[in-house]
């Protein structure tokens, strides 16, 4: 069997290894159908109040056949083919790129030149998720929900300010306390004495 | 001339000393966020709805309104110097606004972009003051079946129509109407997947969703790639902002042309801005290709800046009269606007100008103010604007990350709902991965409530007889609409599928 791959790409950046090389979106499948299953369970099981017609199992019935079908041809349409990043920001899925395209006759090469694309930055770049960046940004968050009853605002958010700051690559972390320091506290005096928000006080609470 | 007196007691309103501050502090934030890349006027009022909770609801909608018009004057100045719009609805600019600022012509650019959003704005919000009685009143006689039609077509046109992928905008849809079933059924009295948390009973708050899409997944976003795109080369604005009378007479028409493709896609809900900024760019170049305008293409032409920016700011302006006079979203920030009401406890729609007339008038009233203040900040101060993009990013999102924590933390004091944020910004970073839209999970969840109780109290008046929900012509007009859209988009998806097949490589399966 051959399978087509979608757009064209560089050699390098294909490298079919098993079943589930490019398509990894198949994690989006699995939410999908996850997501049905749930909600199927959810409404079977609904303990319904009233004797409204329709009742309030009605539309999440609605729902849940689109979601099995959905998840059928999203399925369907992963397997068919397999897709490699490409390219550096692809763009915003909200907006088809060729609608777009059309509208603002993007293509038109007589008289004026082409105008590209969408305006993108250029350079050869690895392209697969940074998964490292993204645990530290997830744990870090995680870390700072933990935390935050017990430390109080000022020290948990400073906290997940560095850490972020540190993931993404700044080289200064002995500034960026710093700047973690400057920018939890201000926003507690903005926000929770200012605009009166309940910010937890923790450990510093006796102290303000 | 009711609407003058009523514009007239709203300028008096928003003419108050601590009214305008919020219309500047609204103006100031929004055009900060438009500025720097990467961030919309949907996240910054995203990020602000929790906060302003304290606030009174007046000051807050002024606030704003000021932060929804500012983003769409600011984002054009990080496309024009940086090529990187600041916000999708600014790409059609950055064509030739970039090319202007390649060849020496930044602050031309930056004005026109600049002037170009002021006019589209104010000849789209005057509209507005004139046609929301008539669109009240035209709201007035829809029944549930037209509700129901209206919610249908938002949820179609957003999630299939414009998107890239059918199959991934319905997805997104369904999400979003998942997320909004939870919680107790209004008509009812049932409790609906809450999985027995309390906490969930008022369902899944619109500030998680929203607050975690759109800003949390966003940080994830970034953080998946910031080690991997080179970052790009700035362009300085030099030279004075202003525009000389040649250059303000040869923009004109195209001011006036692209406010007149903006105004229509204000109450269509068609996503927004891109669309009309599109068209409005690409009648500017096939005008251009008939004159032989030089300058178009090579080094940029004030007419390519100028039509699609007074485009994106006459929509935003006209999104305002369909949000407030029908309680239709057509775009992800309108969206968030609602869910703001929605936070005070008022519903837009046509009970919203009987209900709390003042405000609307007030709020009305602020945006022509705020009009004319973001002309000042961005006409005088591009230059200064520009500089915050010198701001590292890492210090940016770190500083959206903890204002969204602060923010939905705020909302209701539990720690639970930071868990179901982290939950849901994780799902926006999944979805951005593998090129889910979001914009249909937002018009969704807004849009949900008012579907199912629309369609179910149209069953219910109709004693389950589904052909009353085609018995109108407002609704055969609206189902017929969409039904062509989404034959003519099939269309156009089935042969660019099958263009990228013949493109595409083969490979041996192994």
């Amino acid at each position: 069997m051959s399978t087509t791959q979608s757009r064209e790409t560089t050699e390098d950046t294909v490298r079919i290894t098993g079943f589930f090389s490019g398509r990894s979106e198949l994690v989006v499948t699995a939410l999908l159908l996850a997501l049905a299953v749930a909600l199927t369970i959810g409404t079977a099981s609904m303990n319904v109040m009233g004797d409204t017609v329709p009742g309030p199992q009605f539309f999440p019935w609605i729902i849940c056949i689109v979601l099995y079908a959905l998840t059928v041809l999203h399925g369907l349409s992963v397997l068919r083919t397999r897709r490699f990043p490409q390219g550096t920001d692809s763009g915003n899925p909200d907006f088809s790129a060729e609608m777009l395209a059309e509208l603002g006759d993007t293509q038109r090469t007589e008289v004026l030149g082409a105008s590209a694309q969408r305006p993108r930055r250029t350079g050869r770049v690895r392209l697969y998720s940074d998964w490292a960046t993204i645990a530290w940004i997830v744990g870090g968050i995680a870390c700072f929900i933990l935390v935050l009853p017990v430390l109080g605002w000022i020290i948990s958010a400073a906290g997940l300010f560095w850490a972020i700051c540190k993931a993404l690559g700044s080289t200064r972390p002995i500034f960026d306390i710093g700047v973690a320091a400057m920018v939890s506290s201000i926003s507690y005096l903005a926000f929770g004495l200012g605009l009166g928000l309940s910010l937890p006080a923790g450990l510093l609470g006796g102290l303000l | 001339m009711d609407q003058l007196s009523h514009l007239m007691a709203g300028f008096a309103g928003a003419l108050t000393l601590v009214n305008l501050m919020w219309v500047l502090i609204g103006a100031l934030l929004g055009t900060a966020v438009g500025v720097l890349p990467g961030l919309g006027s949907s996240m910054a009022v995203a990020l602000l709805l929790p906060v302003t909770f304290s606030l009174d609801p007046t000051a807050a909608f002024i606030m704003f309104a000021g932060v929804y018009f500012g983003g769409m004057f600011g984002d054009s100045t990080a496309g024009i110097l940086l090529n990187t719009p600041g916000a999708s609805s600014a790409i059609a600019t950055t064509f030739e606004g970039h090319k202007m600022a390649k060849s020496g012509q930044a602050a031309r650019a930056l004005a026109t972009a600049a002037m170009g959003a002021f006019i589209g704005g104010l000849i789209a919000t005057t509209l507005v003051v004139f046609f929301a009685p008539s669109l009240v009143k035209l709201a007035t006689a829809f029944g549930p079946a037209e509700y129901f039609a209206l919610a249908v077509f938002a949820f179609v046109a957003i999630s299939s129509v414009v998107s890239e992928s059918i199959i991934k905008g319905l997805g997104a849809l369904s999400i979003g109407l998942v997320l909004a079933l939870i919680g107790v059924d209004g008509i009812s009295g049932s409790v609906r997947f809450t999985g027995g948390l309390p906490q969930l009973f008022d369902g899944l708050s619109i500030v998680v969703i929203t607050v975690g899409l759109l800003a949390l997944g966003e940080v994830i976003h970034v953080a998946s790639r910031i080690h991997r795109d080179p970052s790009a080369l700035r362009i300085p604005a030099s030279g004075r902002i202003r525009l000389s009378g040649a250059d303000f007479r040869k923009a004109l028409p195209a001011w006036l042309r692209g406010t007149a493709f903006g105004v229509p896609f204000g109450v269509i809900p068609a996503g927004g801005a891109e669309i009309p900024t599109f068209l409005a760019y690409g009648t500017e170049k096939r005008l251009a290709a008939k004159r032989k305008d030089p300058e178009f293409g090579t080094t940029g032409s004030i007419n390519g800046v100028a039509a699609p920016e007074a485009a994106g700011n006459a929509t935003a302006g006209m999104a305002m009269g369909a949000l407030l006079a029908l309680g239709l979203p057509v775009s992800a920030t309108a969206a968030l606007m609602i869910a703001a009401f929605q936070q005070y406890g008022m519903q837009p729609g046509p009970l919203l100008f009987e209900r709390s007339g003042d405000m609307v008038w007030t709020l009305l009233a602020s945006l022509f103010v705020g009009l004319v203040m973001l002309l000042i900040i961005n006409m005088q101060f591009a230059g200064l604007w520009a500089k915050l993009l010198l701001v590292p990013r890492h210090y940016l999102y770190a500083g959206i990350t903890v204002l969204s924590m602060l923010g939905v933390y705020a909302v209701s004091s539990s720690v639970i709902d930071l868990w179901f944020l982290l939950a849901i910004g994780i799902l926006g970073f999944i979805m951005r991965r593998y090129q889910f839209p979001v914009a249909p999970v937002l018009i969704a969840v807004i849009l949900g409530p008012l579907a199912e109780t629309s369609l179910r109290r149209a069953l219910t008046v109709s004693e389950g007889d589904l052909g009353y929900l085609v018995s109108s012509p407002t609704t055969i007009i609206m189902y017929l609409l969409l039904i062509a859209a989404v034959a003519l988009t099939m269309v156009k998806h089935a042969a660019s599928r099958r263009k990228l097949r013949s493109e595409a490589m083969v490979l041996q399966d192994s």
